[in-house]
């Protein structure tokens, strides 16, 4: 074989490289379905409060059975701490010429770029604010038993949350969407120019239904009424499941 | 035909010293292109402002676009000089600009030393193995498809216009370039190439190799020779990761 002499002498760098950058793809995916799956639970708060919290807690069955934290770490934490920290390796390899060369494919090779910068900044503050993990820092204001009131009190709490999550819906949506369509050529799915079109509609259609669901999830949250009766947040939806 | 045209030229001395910008101005003439113009500089090299100056050093050999020697940018595209019209380049704006090619080490004014294009170009084994090569008779008989996917990649002429527009082929990463995984895909396809197949495959799973593309699509956007580049690069995106598969399957 070619490569034994070859072996000796590589670094680690050079003997992953290619693995690591398939990785980081596959992470990307795996993500990307968990992100569809977070938008659309969280959307269902347009329904109604109940049925968000009735999502949620079909989420926390898996807690009952001692899976929520490892299925949680496999399948979410460890892809995108993965996906994010080789992902910055890859930024820091990159000369965007967007200006220079102002092709469609070219802005959208520096916006997925730029949308990962803003996401990196969104899921810290994010994490830190609605997830358990924030906790020992003073955030983690979501809380699954009461999840209507909590995440709607946790948004409404500072007039900026509105904002920092209708950029980062915005962000996730187009890096997602555009994030699946790169992903099918660096499989070797989509090879041809007409296939990569039509991926790209596809794709396209995908950002644009996860913007309005996860837009309409901010929305829902803001406008979600929290009772306040003497400072107490009252618990509305925890009522009449027997789950507990 | 008194109608003249200014030119401002990125220049530099030597490879280590900084560059300045001169302008020169000069008539235009039926069917000028940029190498006519460096041309005429090279017979009187004085600027606007009347200085005598050294000429200015550029590359060029065939004149048809078919040796890739004269890439450089123009107007802040890369493209060759020597299909570069003047009539065609003062509708886009009123001056010209050049520019030596940024993604190469600057050898003196618009030349530059595109070693790293055929290092590449090496490394990818963009070859058919000679030795031997008597002995082993004629080569099957490629298909009529094979042939009319594969006679487009062989055109390039290595010109770096792929490499200079790419995002990611700089020297933060040693990215082979679009030009490379190209060829290696057209040599894969070839009967004659076949017995080098795994090794290009191994090549494009190195670091650097077809893993390193950030699919921006510059490149077959900018290719002079019109090569599907995307084309070959998702190919090889598909075949190195099957082969890397396989080779790790019987290990
Ligand atoms: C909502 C979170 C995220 C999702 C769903 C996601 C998903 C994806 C997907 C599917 C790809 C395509 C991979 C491919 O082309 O093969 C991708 C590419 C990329 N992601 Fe993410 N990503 C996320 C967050 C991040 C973060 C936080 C960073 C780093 C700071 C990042 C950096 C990158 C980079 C640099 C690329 C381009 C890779 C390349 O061109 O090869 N991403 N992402
Ligand atoms: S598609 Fe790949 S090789 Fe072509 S310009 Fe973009 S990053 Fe470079
Ligand atoms: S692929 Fe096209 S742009 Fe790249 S070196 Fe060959 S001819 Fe030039
Ligand atoms: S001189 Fe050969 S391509 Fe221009």
């Amino acid at each position: 074989m070619s490569s034994q002499n070859a072996t000796a002498a590589l670094s680690p760098r050079e003997k992953y490289y290619f693995l690591a950058r398939r990785l980081h793809s596959l992470t990307g995916l795996m993500f990307s379905g968990f992100v569809c799956f977070h938008l659309l639970v969280n959307s269902t708060v347009l329904v109604s409060g109940e049925s968000f919290q009735y999502c949620v807690e079909k989420i926390h069955t898996l807690e009952h059975m001692g899976l929520l934290v490892p299925v949680e770490m496999a399948t979410i934490f460890f892809p995108i701490a993965f996906h994010t920290l080789f992902g910055i390796v890859i930024l820091l390899t990159s000369e965007p010429n967007m200006t220079d060369y102002a092709y469609g494919g070219n802005i959208r090779y520096t916006m997925q770029r730029w949308s990962a910068v803003v996401i990196l900044v969104f899921l810290a503050l994010h994490i830190w604010h609605m997830h358990w993990l924030g906790k020992p820092f003073g955030g983690a204001k979501f809380d699954p038993e009461n999840a209507t009131t909590t995440a709607a009190a946790a948004m409404q709490s500072w007039s900026l949350w509105a904002p920092i999550y209708v950029l980062g819906v915005m962000a996730t949506a187009f890096h997602l969407a555009n994030g699946v369509w790169t992903a099918l050529i660096t499989w070797g799915v989509t090879i041809g120019p007409r296939s990569q079109k039509v991926s790209g509609y596809v794709c396209a259609g995908l950002g644009a239904f996860l913007l309005v669901a996860g837009l309409g999830a901010v929305r829902g949250f803001m406008t979600y009424s929290v009772a306040r009766d003497g400072g107490e947040t009252a618990i509305v939806e925890h009522v009449e499941d027997g789950g507990h | 035909m008194s109608k003249k045209v200014k030119v401002n030229i990125k220049r530099q001395d030597s490879p280590d010293s900084g560059s300045y910008w001169q302008s020169f101005e000069m008539p235009v003439e039926v069917g000028m292109n940029v190498t006519t113009i460096l041309l005429r500089i090279a017979a009187t090299p004085t600027t606007v402002e009347g200085e005598k100056v050294a000429p200015v050093a550029y590359d060029a050999c065939c004149l048809e676009e078919v040796c890739g020697a004269c890439s450089m940018r123009i107007n802040g595209k890369v493209r060759q000089a020597c299909s570069a019209l003047v009539e065609n380049l003062l509708q886009e704006q009123p001056e010209i600009t050049l520019e030596p090619m940024t993604k190469f080490p600057r050898v003196r004014d618009l030349l530059v030393d595109r070693r790293r294009l055929f290092e590449s170009l090496k490394r990818v084994k963009a070859w058919v193995p000679v030795d031997g090569y008597g002995e082993r008779g004629t080569p099957e008989r490629m298909s009529q498809s094979d042939q009319e996917e594969s006679y487009p990649l062989s055109r390039c002429m290595s010109c770096g216009c792929c490499m200079e527009a790419c995002p990611q082929f700089n020297d933060k990463d040693d990215f082979i370039g679009p030009h490379a995984v190209s060829q290696a895909i057209l040599f894969n396809t070839l009967p004659a190439g076949k017995p080098l197949e795994k090794e290009r495959l191994d090549a494009l799973a190195d670091a650097g190799g077809i893993a390193a593309c950030g699919n921006a699509q510059n490149c077959v956007k900018v290719c002079p020779k019109d090569i599907p580049l995307t084309i070959s690069l998702a190919k090889a995106g598909r075949a190195t990761t099957i082969h890397t598969i396989k080779r790790f399957l019987t290990r």
